[in-house]
């Protein structure tokens, strides 16, 4: 199968063993611009997925493309592509403007503009003011912005975020997220955002790969995962009984819910059914709201509680 | 008529900007960890703790050089011309010198490999256009620079203090220019053994303290054990364990190098051996420990 011709990494028929254990089995999926949320618990095959994009490990069998080229057989690539890594990664006795100059280097920009991309980037990344500290006394918060500019300080093509909000207090991790956003949004670099918290993926991502067991258990766009799911809540005063029955006459399903009743997945023409039932029922209408279920409600549905939840 | 400009200037924030320059590639990240490795070797750019250690290296290093020339220029005023040429010179240098270039390596090198595995540092490495050999050919090459530099040093200091204290400067240096080839070779012979061995050491923890105790604790124990044993067994024997003297394996390919043995060698056994064994045996320690450096680093992941 051909991959289509705006697929920034491209998965076929990848596999990857590690002696006796299936890291991934068989995966088949492409990645194209924006920000992709690769979900999964631990285990799950999301860290070999990005070492396979990144050609740091050979697959078993199948293919890991990164921007056309085959990740396995140069690391040349890798001058196109940025990672930051789940676990600490910084060295302590320097600054973030020297460190951040020198993986720029490292990547293959010559010294002077790898001096001013450091600068650009902590700028982008607000740690301007802090840059000329040494890492040690730096804040869990101000680390992972650390680790977010090094992989963006060579101006990559795309970039892997592995846990990006991990270890995060809400307000860093509120942070973290916008930045993730801002580096599509206003940077214009793709990326691919591993997390097992569906809340942060949501929030961040355009689509979604489930992986489970080492095998892709759904991939799509968020919105089209949340549009499915969308629910409309009824709260009446009295009659709540009749309105469901009346509301079962006319074939739409209900489930009782929190005091009132959620009608799953409603078309336009139910909102005339839910007025004539009102009536019949002479129940009075204290609130009707349309809500989308979050992923992770999403996935608790259909029997996987392991993927997440909010932290 | 237009308002006047306010005082002071106005920052535009011009947003993002995409960098369309050069992209150098792995050359240019190979410079760089050789760069970033010289830096660390010599605590260039840190602060003053950083520069103890190796600056006092070079600092014993040069004053050993220093002090065998102003020994040979006294001894010239004192005994008459000529008397300097039975004191230790270039061809003694590195084997007087080797337990301090020693100690040097074991206490500085492992800075270039344990922090970069301790902190993590090194998965950053690996995900750019450089592969674990990249790497670690440009920090052995970091610190080959810097201890070929150690070694040539006090060499120079040496040459001039012996030219300059010679009646006729110009005269002593054709007299001697054999010199200057062979103690740049003999240099090198020794910073390419003692960097690949106290490398190899670092690549196994990730505590720069663990490798320089090591290093030190072997090349110190080495010495006495293997000098002792050889000259109590004696024979063939003796002469194989004295092979196993450390410190002396390059030595004694500086002795080939300047046709005689040095001071520190004379009374080895192991000089008995032919030399091409001896050169052998160098050649056998340096490629060995740097074939398992290098086969640690090849396939080095994050």
């Amino acid at each position: 199968m051909m991959p289509p011709a705006n697929a920034l990494l491209t998965a076929r028929n990848l596999t990857k063993h590690y002696r006796n254990v299936v890291a991934l089995n068989d995966v088949s999926f492409d990645i194209s611009e924006g920000i992709t949320g690769i979900l999964g618990e631990n285990g799950a095959g999301k860290t070999t997925a990005i070492k396979l994009f990144l050609g740091l490990l050979p697959p078993t069998s199948g293919s890991a493309r990164a921007l056309s080229q085959d990740a396995s057989e140069s690391v040349s690539v890798r001058a196109r592509l940025g990672y930051m890594p789940e676990h600490d990664c910084l060295p302590t006795h320097v600054s973030a403007a020297e460190f951040l100059t020198h993986m720029a280097e490292v990547s293959g920009l010559p010294p002077s503009a790898a001096r001013t991309r450091a600068a650009d980037t902590l700028r982008h990344t607000g740690l301007f003011e802090e840059r000329y500290r040494a890492m040690s006394g730096y804040s869990t918060g101000m680390k992972q912005r650390v680790k977010l500019a090094q992989a963006l300080v060579h101006d990559p093509a795309f970039v892997f975020l592995d846990e990006p909000t991990a270890g995060l207090d809400p307000v860093g991790r509120e942070e973290m997220l916008a930045l993730v956003r801002k580096t599509y949004r206003e940077f214009g670099i793709s990326v691919l955002f591993s997390s097992h918290l569906m809340a942060d993926v949501e929030r961040t991502c355009d689509r979604i790969i489930v992986l489970q067991a080492g095998r892709v258990a759904q991939s799509g766009e968020v919105k089209h995962f949340t549009k499915e799911t969308e629910t409309v809540f009824i709260e009446v005063d009295t009659n709540r009984e009749q309105l469901v029955a009346a509301l079962q006459r006319r074939g739409v399903g209900v489930t009782l819910d929190h005091g009132g009743l959620t009608i799953e997945g409603p078309d336009e023409s139910v909102y005339d059914h839910v007025r004539d039932a009102l009536v019949e029922a002479q129940a009075p209408l204290r609130r009707m709201a349309p809500r989308r279920r979050a992923l992770a409600e999403l996935f608790r549905r259909d029997g996987d509680d392991a993927i997440g939840g909010t932290p | 008529m237009t308002a006047p400009p306010p005082p002071g200037g106005t920052v535009f924030d011009i947003g993002y900007q995409r960098y369309t320059g050069a992209r150098e590639g792995r050359g240019r990240g190979r410079r760089a960890v050789f760069k970033d490795g010289v830096r660390a070797a010599m605590g260039f750019g840190r602060g003053a703790r950083a520069k103890f250690l190796p600056w006092t290296f070079v600092a014993i290093l040069s004053f050993i050089g220093l002090i065998m020339a102003l020994i040979a220029g006294a001894a010239d005023r004192i005994g008459g011309p000529g008397t300097s040429d039975q004191l230790p010179s270039h061809g003694d240098f590195y084997g007087i010198a080797s337990i301090i270039l020693f100690v040097f390596a074991a206490v500085v090198a492992p800075e270039l490999l344990c922090r970069d595995r301790r902190e993590g540092v090194i998965n950053l490495y690996l995900v750019r256009p450089l592969t674990g050999s990249d790497y670690v050919l440009a920090r052995w090459s970091a610190f080959f620079t810097v201890m070929v530099a150690a070694c040539w040093l006090p060499q120079f200091i040496l040459l001039t203090g012996l030219a300059m204290g010679d009646p006729t400067p110009v005269q002593y240096l054709r007299d001697h220019w054999l010199d200057i080839p062979r103690f740049l070779a003999a240099g090198v012979v020794m910073a390419a053994y003692v960097t690949t061995l106290a490398l190899l050491t670092a690549s196994f923890t990730t505590r720069r303290a663990y490798a320089s105790v090591f290093l030190v604790g072997l090349f110190v124990i080495t010495v006495p054990f293997t000098a002792g044993s050889a000259s109590e067994i004696g024979g063939t024997a003796g002469r194989w364990i004295s092979m196993f003297n450390l410190t002396n394996i390059p030595v004694h390919v500086n002795d080939v190098i300047f046709g005689e043995a040095s001071e520190i060698t004379e009374g080895a056994p192991a000089g008995e051996l032919p030399k091409m064994l001896l050169v052998a045996w160098y050649v056998l320690w340096t490629l060995g420990p740097g074939a398992v450096l290098w086969s640690r680093y090849r396939k080095l992941t994050p």
